[in-house]
């Protein structure tokens, strides 16, 4: 185990993709200290920035220690392996991750997630915006593993969903899911407006109020909904099919009693 | 001696009209034909200005002090040498030679890049991105287009001359010019609105308060039936585009996504479960897609409302979606309502240059794009950068408190051509000439046609083009980075552009020769 301690307080972004289980293992002290990053347009090493301490201890394999929100693609394309963040954390934690863990005890920024195809991550705070969304001008979403969040998130999470669940426990922004193809997105609390907008599969399912789309037409009443093979969400639900503007055939549950505002909707069933 | 140059760009906004004649005196402009309002503001009276800086600044002591044009150049190298993070601002206003150069200062620096267009038409190039634009030039619309729909934009006042030059009031090959009609409306309304008056004072009734967000009822029968060009304006309050168009529909504010989206459902023939959608009865928008479907060629203009009410980027690609399913019924286009005059051709040097139209960052040697993170509004929030060169912009006015409090936390470059907001708050304040007036250069319409500007008056004695000034910082710049022994890029053969005021030479010997007369058969 590598324990990572922030030397000083960052106030320029700092691109840290050689941070992986992968690249730690086998490594002595002094070569963990020759690690190349960059802050800002500076080259540097990982020993100018941080205090490296090695334990025998196998699991987690990296723990990262300060406030680090500056800090960005930590984790990148990591394929297996533990990383427990003890702090805020930057952008694109976690892109193109292919397996392993990701655990943050802070807030996470955008982007994380991003690209992602199986394993794990964890934030016991606050999650960006952009989550488990493909860059721009791409459709390369999430296509498989667990994100968890307990705080609240930020917009377009979940965009061009290929596979995969996202799980959050606070409530989240406009846009979630927009794209969506495959995959399943839980949102214990409200959802912003436009969820689900121009999905055409997958499965959308909000515990709090929303808002719908035109373009979403009323299916059915369900009394309950599978998230994953361990959790089973009481509703009752309605369950809205859409997108219609793109032909779509995703589904929406949205929790009956917390949506008084969807009632009129029962007259088409 | 006075003399009248004709064809001249006026350097305003998106619409670059090339039709001005400009009357010169002295070597100031004194008269304008053609122009509108706004061009008059700028190149009669607003160049003139009495806060021109003539010299460049520092500021020593907390007072900007004027200096030599070497010192100043020298000083802001270092700055921007020290900084490890530099971000670099503007560019909007500025001609396309000088953005070439601004983006090799960015990549010698390992510099932040960003343009204006990622507080206004950035959400544009973003949806464009993603699901691709249906485009044509305005010499397309203005000929063919006979409906014409302007979405939260208000050409009237923000390019005033657009409606006149390329769309509704503009006599085209195949489309003739709304214009009579108008006036026609006009007197009709002007003599209603005296009746009213009149029957009011007779009556002594008081008038009842119109409520200020009214819906304007179904759409007239002309809309269906009505020959030559219509046009419809989209809005949330009845601007004086709506005044001229032919039918106006009010939305609810930040509603513009939920109309289209159900806009595409009718267009697409789909049933709606519900009567309205951002305060307009379904009925209403089936009449609007059915006017949609039913045009030769149809096009939309859409404004900043769109771009930055909530969705931004998102409204652009909806309607981007709407466009390319009308596509399959009719010929339609859409376009976005640039603002700057070259804010397009920010666009279009940056990625022709780095494959990315703005929010770059070059900190890694090549350039990364992605906006929300190497945007300007957002990297200064979040304070990431440590030195500021804005150029041919004015963030002070326009940006956020909390933005620009962090950018005046770390030392400011300017280079402006009058002494604006952001001027006086600079560490470093260099003057230029107004491009479009004092130089030439290319600049980019909005539909992304590159058009020459034109130089008629000479600058005052000692200012740099913006090309030149930054050509002087790069030099600097990579003369400070040699000196540190860090590897350096090098330029290429510098192009100068041909002062386009002088007439080309006419050459004799390559005159057209006369068409041979056929001879009349006996």
């Amino acid at each position: 185990m590598v324990t990572l301690t922030a030397i000083r307080t960052f106030n320029i972004p700092i691109q840290a993709p050689c941070i992986t289980p992968e690249n730690f293992a086998d490594k002595t002290i002094a070569e963990l200290k020759k690690l190349p990053l960059t802050e800002g347009n500076r080259n540097v090493t990982l020993g100018d920035l941080f205090k490296i301490e090695q334990s025998p201890t196998e699991t987690p394999n990296i723990i990262l220690n300060g406030d680090l929100s500056k800090v960005k693609r930590v984790g990148q394309a990591m394929k297996s392996g533990e990383i427990v963040i003890n702090g805020n954390i930057g952008m694109h934690t976690g892109e193109k991750m292919a397996g392993g863990k990701i655990v943050v005890n802070g807030n996470a920024g955008g982007w994380t997630g991003s690209e992602m195809k199986k394993g794990a991550i964890e934030i016991h705070g606050d999650g960006g915006d952009y989550i488990a969304s493909p860059y721009r001008g791409n459709d390369l979403g999430m296509k498989g593993g667990l994100i968890t969040i307990d705080g609240n998130v930020g917009t377009d999470v979940g965009c061009h969903l290929k596979g995969g669940i996202i799980k959050i426990k606070g409530s989240a922004g406009r846009f979630l899911g927009y794209h969506m193809t495959d995959g399943v997105i839980y949102v214990e609390k409200d959802c912003d407006v436009r969820a689900g907008a121009c999905m055409t599969g997958g499965k959308i399912v909000i515990g709090g109020a929303l808002e719908i789309l035109p373009s979403f037409t009323i299916d059915s009443v369900k009394p309950k909904v599978k998230v994953d093979d361990s959790t089973n969400i009481v509703g009752p639900f309605y369950v809205f099919l859409g997108d219609r503007s793109e032909r779509g055939v995703g589904k929406i549950f949205a929790n009956k009693v917390a949506n008084p505002a969807l009632k009129f909707y029962e007259k088409y069933l | 001696m006075s003399k009248t140059i004709n064809n001249v760009v006026c350097p305003i906004c998106g619409c670059l009209c090339d039709d001005l004649e400009v009357t010169i005196e002295n070597n100031e402009i004194v008269k304008m034909k053609n122009g509108c309002a706004v061009c008059e503001a700028k190149m009669v009276h607003g160049y003139k200005s009495e806060e021109r800086i003539l010299k460049p600044m520092i500021r020593k002591d907390g007072k900007l002090v004027s200096v030599s044009i070497d010192e100043a150049v020298k000083k802001a190298a270092q700055i921007l040498t020290d900084a490890k993070y530099p971000l670099l601002f503007g560019w909007s206003s500025t001609v396309g030679e000088a953005q070439r150069i601004g983006v090799e200062l960015a990549e010698e620096l390992g510099a932040t890049l960003d343009n204006c267009c990622s507080v206004c038409h950035g959400p544009s190039v973003m949806a464009t991105q993603e699901i691709g634009i249906p485009a044509a030039t305005l010499g397309q619309i203005r000929h063919r287009a006979d409906l014409i729909v302007y979405w939260a934009c208000n050409p009237w006042a923000s390019h005033p001359r657009h409606v006149e030059r390329y769309t509704a009031f503009t006599d085209g090959r195949f489309e003739g010019s709304e214009w009579k009609n108008y006036l026609q409306k006009l007197k009709a309304d002007s003599g209603r609105k005296k009746i009213e008056m009149a029957s009011k004072r007779i009556a002594r009734v008081e008038p009842p308060i119109k409520p200020q967000v009214c819906f304007t009822g179904p759409p007239p029968p002309m809309l269906e039936h009505k020959p030559g060009r219509k046009m419809i304006v989209v809005d949330v309050r009845k601007t004086m585009t709506a005044e001229v168009a032919d039918y106006f529909l009010q939305i609810e504010p930040n509603r513009d996504y939920d109309v289209i989206e159900a806009l595409r459902c009718l267009v697409t023939d789909q049933e709606l479960d519900v009567d309205k959608v951002g305060g307009i009865p379904v009925d209403t928008l089936r009449d609007v897609a059915d006017a949609m479907m039913n045009c030769e060629f149809g096009v939309i203009y859409f404004g900043l409302g769109m771009t930055q009410s909530l969705g931004r980027f998102r409204n652009i690609e909806i309607a981007i979606a709407l466009a390319r399913d009308l596509n399959r019924k009719t010929k339609f286009i859409i376009s976005p309502m640039r603002g700057h005059f070259n804010v397009t051709g920010a666009n279009t040097v940056f990625a022709w240059q780095t494959g990315y139209p703005f929010a770059l960052d070059f900190s890694q040697g090549y350039p990364q794009f992605n906006p929300g993170e190497n945007t300007a509004v957002d990297l200064l929030k979040r304070g990431d950068n440590d030195a500021t060169l804005i150029i041919s912009a004015d963030p002070a006015a326009h940006f956020p408190s909390v933005i620009m409090q962090n950018m005046l936390k770390h030392p400011l470059i300017t280079i402006n051509p009058d002494m604006n907001a952001i001027s006086r708050l600079g560490d470093v304040v260099f003057p230029t000439q107004w491009c479009g007036i004092e130089y030439s250069g290319t600049a980019y319409r909005m539909d992304a046609v590159p058009i020459t500007l034109k130089k008629v008056v000479e600058a005052p004695p000692g200012i740099l083009t913006d090309e030149e000034l930054l050509i002087r910082i790069l030099e600097e710049v990579r003369a400070i980075k040699i000196k540190r022994g860090e590897p350096v890029g090098q330029t290429e053969a510098k192009f100068t552009h041909p002062n386009t005021t002088k007439t080309p030479p006419v050459n004799t010997a390559q005159k057209k020769p006369k068409r041979a007369t056929k001879k009349k058969v006996a």
